[in-house]
Formats: structure tokens, sequence, C-alpha cells
């Protein structure tokens, strides 16, 4: 397969403008400012059944579309790069090594929707990222792909980038705003919704690194060829990063619907060592983990994946093996949630802890039998009535972890202690 | 303003455009339980205990923030509403101290009142609760208990929207998360003890009360605050005959949902110290007890035989009182000036939003009722000091207290030939006087008030005055009696009655007409100074 958002990946000194340049890079912006209108780019990109590769898979160009032409506001387009969903490295490898696909992408929605400033919002960790990107950033100005009246059409557009201070829940689109805005990093309570009210009340849109960086491609080969590529509902290709017990970790570009077990079992090499699986989060830690029986038919786009069960999301695929303790793994993912839960709503803020706590005494040998109904409960409890999808991605995994592994927590529970790992 | 149908629990209800669904069910009459959302302030949708049902929509919908549609149906007790309502709770009480025995929120607190009709379970969490700060002062009047907080962030919002002084935030993550002052910051603006009041657990109380009262035991009376003209409502709450706090009562027309900390305490001065429970007259050697008979018999023969008097009355007598004042030294001293004690200060923007500059709760009333000279209280008192006057009656004011340039208007009341002075306490005036008679304060009468904007509302005796002490509008109407005016009025409602038919601008205000958000004169509302 051809690759279109790994296609810089590995070329030496990809990260810089001329390299960039050298491969083709910013005809797609030269041509969108030259010769489309905004509409005729949104039409372009809602044709090419691009959707959201931050997790959600909300088809793009709609999302742009819901931004109001006549406000009499200014408008912003934020590229959401504050990547820190558990088992999910796409977006830095992107930043790094393609630093100038992503700008390029945010460039072509800005001018989708019209906006005049566009923010890149970097998650605090990634200091390294945000240099490099200030640096593309930099490049871009000076060759006069930002600025004022960008290629003779009038059109001006400012980039910045800003480094978050490294909260999860600040890549949550909401939360990213009211960071950006300068306040706590805390969802807003929608609607209003941001594509109407969003950072500081104008119409905003956020989209994810990935989404932006597979732009420059569409643009270049047409809506056509990318619709082409992946099955009928999910087009294209989508990163995967793919961790834990398994022989070839890393990025991998696949096409959407290529069969989850050929892509661990082929491209990836397999469990490491040799061993057996024994389950797979296929869309980073908020998703449900998946047993190896439920693999069989699954294929690596969004509706397969939800048909199984479980979610696509960010494609952060974590693989555990028959030595991991599915006790230790929950409590590990559960800590996780706690610890990132920004305390707004109270079902969230009261439940992620009270999982913790729970998932923590199991795997301590001091749980009881009526725990694992008591946390299916809790997870039910914040399941649907947060403010943001984080109560889900906090419930999520916690409820499919005792659904899946039932007996093995069942056993940690009785011996008090780990059943597996002593083996 | 276009109308919408929208059913709730199966009824039908016409409401507009643009209002939420938990502002259509109060208006037809279903309360639906909140923390967070208060009308007052911005929607924050945190605390999620008003999730309803909306037909047709797969996730519950927080009602808050859920505009209403044409042909949308709620549902507010279905079994999915009644079990989120019972996760929340469960929720906002893990790591709650449950510590109700000690807290002065108890009985007026909504997480016993939602838990008491939503949930009733024992408790599920058995895994070490977070602690968080106790009793951490967050300004004079404000004491916040981090562990009773269940973060619905109203005083944040409170201080950020009503009183733009923005002292509080939340702080930390997660289940640490707090509420907090910013750094070098105190809750000290001029309506900080609001924040106490929209609390709706016993995370904030008020150091004032605290400890003071279990409020069950707290009889309530609606009256009007006595702190300024503005005539904020209040319910003065009363404990074994003494009050122990005032809280707001709303009137969007006055006050919305707010009162100053100023009108707040102000019951402490106007009520504390030794009450007088007797007449003093001045005999050699000083005032010495006497009969209300003998004093008010030395009150009219002192008057009679002065050849100038002057009035002088305080801006927290009733209406009915200083009718009578009025109708009283006309009948003993024709001619005699009267004005209410009125000195204005100035404000800051904040103290703006409800304070006025004076702090004559009925100045305003009172110059109607004819105490009211050319030239206002100030001129008064000037003639006072140059000594135009040989007489003087005081009600409900101390002249020395109230400014400190005691020495020239020490020396201007002495030189007085006959003085009465009408307070509830032996202040630095009335011992000056010659004859000191003992009254009430407000909290222990009833009448009106008429406030700076010329709204008449209602006091109501909210406590029992001292035995031996006598409402002034009784002293008044005694004195009228033995002076030879023979009313036929002998309650603060019939003088009311009387008043109204002889001030003009007062026709056909009653008790019925003020109700309890009291009635605009004239229906306008222009301003007087």
């Amino acid at each position: 397969m051809e690759k279109l958002l790994l296609r810089n990946i590995g070329v030496t000194d990809s990260h810089t403008l001329a390299v960039y340049q050298s491969r083709g890079g910013y005809q797609s912006w030269e041509k969108v400012v030259r010769n489309m209108k905004p509409a005729e780019l949104i039409e372009e990109v809602k044709a090419s059944g691009l959707r959201g590769r931050g997790g959600a898979g909300f088809p793009t160009g709609m999302k742009w579309s819901f931004v109001p032409k006549d406000s009499p506001k200014p408008k912003y387009l934020v590229c959401n790069a504050d990547e820190s969903e558990p088992g999910t490295f796409k977006d830095r490898l992107l930043i790094e090594q393609d630093p100038h696909a992503i700008l390029e992408g945010t460039l072509i929605a800005a001018y989708g929707i019209q906006s005049h400033t566009a923010f890149i919002y970097i998650r605090g960790e990634l200091v390294a990222g945000a240099k490099i990107l200030e640096r593309t950033v930099e490049e871009a100005c000076r060759a006069g792909y930002i600025g004022k009246n960008i290629f003779g059409s009038g059109y001006d557009l400012d980039v910045i980038v800003h480094r978050g201070a490294g909260a999860y829940i600040c890549g949550e689109e909401t939360a990213l705003l009211s960071s950006l805005e300068g306040g706590r990093g805390w969802p807003k309570v929608k609607p209003p919704f941001p594509a109407t009210h969003g950072l500081f009340g104008c119409p905003t849109v956020v989209n994810n690194v990935e989404t932006l960086a597979a732009l420059p491609w569409i643009i270049e080969r047409g809506a056509a060829a990318y619709a082409a590529m992946g099955t009928e509902k999910s087009k294209g290709t989508k990163l995967f990063s793919v961790s834990g017990h398994i022989t070839r970790p890393g990025v991998y570009e696949l096409e959407m619907g290529y069969p989850f077990k050929k892509f661990l079992e082929e491209d990836c090499g397999g469990v490491a060592n040799g061993r057996k699986l024994k389950g797979v989060i296929p869309g980073g830690g908020s998703m449900p983990v998946l047993r190896p029986d439920e693999l069989e038919k699954v294929n690596l786009d969004y509706e397969s994946v939800q048909a199984a069960g479980s979610m696509l999301g960010s494609g952060g695929v974590i693989v555990m093996d028959d030595t991991t303790c599915m006790v230790r793994a929950a409590s590990n993912i559960a800590r996780f949630y706690a610890h990132e839960s920004c305390g707004q709503c109270s079902p969230c803020r009261e439940g992620c802890h009270w999982m913790e706590k729970i998932f923590h005494r199991i795997e301590n040998g001091e749980g009881q039998a009526s725990d694992l109904d008591l946390i299916l409960n809790i997870s039910g409890n914040i399941m649907g009535n947060t403010i943001c999808p984080f109560g889900d991605a906090a419930a999520m995994p916690a409820a499919a972890f005792i659904r899946k592994f039932r007996a093995e927590f069942e056993a940690h529970i009785a011996e008090k202690r780990c059943t597996v790992r002593t083996q | 303003m276009d109308p919408v149908k929208i059913t709730i629990d199966g009824k039908e209800v016409t409401t507009t455009k643009g209002k939420t669904v938990i502002q259509a069910a109060a208006e037809a009459g279903v309360t639906i339980p909140h923390y967070c959302y208060h009308s007052k302030l911005s929607i924050a949708g945190n605390c999620r205990m008003c999730l309803v049902e909306i037909e047709k929509m797969p996730k519950l919908q927080i009602a808050c923030n859920t505009q209403v549609a044409e042909g949308m149906g709620v549902l507010t007790q279905s079994p999915k509403v009644l079990a989120v309502r019972k996760a929340v709770l469960e929720f906002l009480l893990i790591n709650h101290p449950v510590d109700c025995p000690i807290c002065d929120q108890a009985g007026e607190c909504q997480l016993q009142n939602y838990y008491m009709e939503h949930n009733r379970e024992a408790s599920r969490f058995e895994v070490g609760k977070q602690h968080d700060r106790k009793k951490t002062i967050f300004g004079p009047n404000v004491i916040f208990d981090g562990e009773r907080c269940i973060k619905c962030t109203r005083c944040v919002r409170f201080c950020q929207e009503i009183t733009k002084t923005d002292e509080l935030t939340v702080i930390n993550r997660g289940d640490h998360s707090t509420i907090a002052l910013f750094d070098d910051s105190v809750l000290d603006n001029p309506l900080s003890a609001n924040v106490v009041d929209i609390c709706p657990v016993g995370a904030l109380t008020d150091r004032d009360f605290r400890f003071k009262v279990r409020v069950w035991y707290l009889q309530k009376t609606p009256s009007v605050c006595p702190g300024c003209s503005t005539g904020c409502n209040i319910s003065v709450e009363t404990y074994q005959n003494r009050i122990a706090r005032f809280k707001p009562r709303i009137n969007e027309a006055v006050n919305s949902h707010w009162i100053c900390d100023e009108g707040r305490y102000c019951f402490h001065e106007l009520t504390g110290g030794e009450r007088l429970t007797t007449p003093l007259i001045r005999q050699e050697g000083g005032l010495v007890p006497a009969t209300w008979k003998h004093a008010l018999q030395a009150v009219l023969a002192g008057l009679r035989s002065a050849k100038a008097a002057a009035g002088m009355m305080s801006g927290r007598s009733t209406n009915e009182e200083a009718f009578l004042f009025a109708k009283l030294m006309k009948k003993l001293t024709p001619g005699s000036p009267l004005e209410v004690c009125y000195q204005e200060r100035e404000l800051t923007e904040t103290q703006k939003i409800l304070m006025s500059p004076d702090r004559a709760p009925n100045f305003r009333g009172a110059r109607d009722m004819g105490v009211c000279a050319n030239g206002g209280y100030e001129s008064l008192l000037q003639k006072l000091l140059a000594g135009d006057f040989s007489a003087g009656y005081i009600v409900g004011e101390d002249l020395l207290e109230a400014n400190g340039a005691d020495v020239t208007r020490r020396a201007a009341l002495q030189k007085l030939s006959f003085l009465v002075v009408q307070d509830i306490r032996l202040s630095e005036t009335a011992k000056l006087a010659h004859v000191v008679l003992p009254a009430t304060h407000f909290g222990e009468k009833e009448g009106t008030y008429t406030n700076r904007k010329g709204r008449v509302q209602k006091l109501n005796a909210a406590v029992i005055a001292p035995e031996g002490a006598l409402q002034d509008w009784q002293i008044f109407l005694r004195l009228l009696d033995s002076a030879g005016e023979k009313l036929s009025y002998s309650t603060p409602s019939q003088i009311l009655q009387a008043l109204a038919e002889e001030v003009a601008l007062y026709q056909g205000i009653s008790y019925a007409t003020i109700g309890d958000q009291g009635i605009q004169l004239g229906g306008g509302g222009v301003e007087q100074s």
C-alpha cells in the first residue's frame, strides 16, 4: 500500500522545509489558496470521507461546515497536538518527523473555515515537538506560506504554537479551548458547540494532527483517490501505534478495514517471544479490551471494531500476552483516569477515584467478592452522565476488563494474590 | 417570546422559546433537583443532579442547559432519572465527612434533603475518604470546609459574575479539586456572605452565625433590612427572643437574592448593649428612674414651655412612628423644625450593587410623613449647634456617636434647657437628656419603611421588646392622648390606615397592598435623596 501519512517518515531531515518542499510540500496549499473557494474545499474534504483521527471519527468536512459563514466574530482553527491517550504515539511521530505536513494541513483547514488565526496546541511534555513546530512555523512564515496576502490572494493567516501544561483532559476539544483561553483545562458544557461558540466564544474547529496531516495528500490526489481506499464508511488510511508484548512495536499506516489479526500476526510479527495473546486494546487506553476470540473477524475500521464491542479510537493498539495480570492492567488504567479526571463534574470526579481504589484493593489481595459488581455498577453510573467523554473513557475499560476476564479477577480475590504472574 | 409547548411527565406545559427545561419545569411547579444551577448565575452543568430524560434522546440531559423545543417530552421521574439521581448523590457523599451533627447547614442542607428523598441507602464506600482542608478562613465572614464541598462552583461564579471581585477559584484536579482563594486575596467584598446562602451544602458557613443555633429552632419573620435605604428584603431569624441572623428574601424589584454584609450583620450594633427598661428623669445628681406617667408628663411640660424646639428622628423609625411624631410636635410646639438624621458616605462600585450611601432605611418615608424641614438635616444640625433652640426631642439616634465632632455638639446639647431622648440604650446623647424614654428597635416593631426608590415595605416584629420599654408609636400615642389629641387608632395597621388617608402620596397603601414584596409609591421609581 502506498503510504499517505508516513510518506516522508524516514527521509533524512524530513522535518525541514527544504526536504518537505523537495517532496512536493506546500503545493496543495498553493493550489487551495490560488484555485479553490472555501466552499469547494469543504465539499472536497466531505467527498474524501475523511473522519476525525483524534478518536471520535466525526466527518471532518461536516465539522467545518457547521462554522457559520456570516458570523462577525473571528474564526479559529486549532490543531489538536495534545496526544495523550495511553498507548498512542502516532501524532508525536508526525510532529517530530513531518511537521510541515501538519502545518500544511492546518493552513488548508484554516482556509476552509476562513480563519485568520490558527493555533497548534501541543502537549506540554512534548518539548522537542514544540520546538520543532515553532521552527516549522518560522520556516513557513519566511517562505510566505503564512502571513499577510498569501500567494498574493489577499488571504491572511497567522499560526501560533501553544504548549499545554500536560493534562490528559486538554486533548478533549472543549477542555483544550479552555486551556488555550488561559483558564483551567475544564471541558465546557455543550451546547453551545465549538463550531459556533468555541475559542473565546468564537466559531472554532479543532482537528487532530493526523486528520490535518491527511489533507495535503487529499488535495494533491483528489477526494476520490482518498475515498477509493478503506471501507464504505471508513475511508482512507489510519495510523496505528502498536505497543506492549508485540514483536515489532511502532507506528503503522494501514488502509481502513485491514484485518486486525493479520495485522498483529503478520505486519507486527505476532506476540513477542512466541507467547500467547491474552488481550488487546484496539484504540487507546480508554477503549474496551478485546479477547483473542473476539478478534477473529475484526477489521481495523470504525464500524468493525465497534461491532466487536470496542472502538477504533486513536488507534493505540496495546498488546497483552498470557503473562499479563489483567487485575494489574485494569488497576493501572484506572489509576491513570483517576489521576487525570479534571474534577469538574461529580460522577467522574468521585467515580474514577472510587473505582481506582477498589481495583487497587483487589490487586493488593484485599478485594471482596462484591467488588466486581460494585465496579460494574459505578462504571455504569458514570457512563453517559458526565460533561465530557472522559467519564466514558474511564468507565468503559474498567467494565470491559471485569466482564472479559471475570474468572481471573475472582481468582485474584479468592487467592488474595495474583494467579497469573506467579504461575 | 414565542410560545413553546412541551410535556413534563406527561403534563402539557406552555413555556417560551429560549427557556431551559429546569426553568420551564419550575414555572410549571416541578422542581428538578439541582446543586450547581442557580437562576442568577451562569450555567456550570457540573453537579449532574438535574439529569432528566428527554424523549427520543439516547442519553440523559442536564435540565439546566437543555433548551425547550416544540413537542419535547421531558421525564423527571422515569426509572433512569431516579437511578441517576441516586447515583449522583452517592458520588457526592463518598468523600463527604457526613458530620451533620456538627454542621451548621444541617436542617437546610440539600445533601440531606435530596439524600432523604432520592437515595436513603447505606454507603457502599469503604476504601478511604479523600481528605481536604477543614475550617479554612476565606474572609471576615466566611469559613470553608473543603471536605463538605461538592465543587458546584456557585461561590466561584458569584464572585466572578455578581461582585466581579474574583477572589475564589478551583484548584487541583480530580477528587483533589477544591475551592481556594487566589494568592493574596481575601473574600472580603461587600457581598461576601451571600456565598454562604448559595452554598447548597455545609462547605461555606457564616463565621458570625456558626455553632450558635440549630437552624430548625429558628423562627423566621419576613422583614426589611434596617441597614440602609435600599430596603433589601430579609428574613429575620431568631432564637429565644434574640436575632440570630439575617437571610435575604428574594425580591427582584429590590435586592434579587442578595443582601450586603453590612446589612446582614447590622443587627448586632442596632440591638446590642444594655437595654433601657424604665424611663429616666433628670434630677439633682443625675438621671433617676421614673414611672411612664411621670416621664410623659415631664415631656409634655418641657416641650410646651420651650420657646423653640427641634425634633430629630432616626431614619430607622417607621412611617407610622414618623406620622405620629410629626403630629405630636405640631400639637406641642407648632412650627418646630423636624428632620430625619441622615448622612451620606462614599461607596465603591461593588458596594453600589446593593448599598445606599446612607444608614437611614426609612429617611424617605419619614420625610413623607412630615419629619422634614427646609434645608434638611445638616442645616438643622447647624442651627442646633448655633444655639437656635432651647429644647430638643431626639428619637432613636445617638448624635454623639454617629459623628466624631463630639465637643461642639456635646456643648450645644448641654445648653438645651430641655432635651428628650427616646432610645433603646442609655446613649451618649441620652446621658445629657432631661427625660429618657425606653423604646424599641426595628426587630421589635411592626410598621412600614419606604425605601430610597419609594417602595413601601413591611417590617414585622421578630422579637419581643423588654418589659418596661414601649414601642415608639405607643409613646407618641400616649403623649398625644395626654396632650388632648384623642385618636381612634391604637395599632400600627390603624396608624397606617390613618396616614394613608392623610398623606396624599400614600393613598391606598395598606398591609394588603404592600404584601410581602412591597408596593411602589405612585407606581413610579423616581429616586429621591
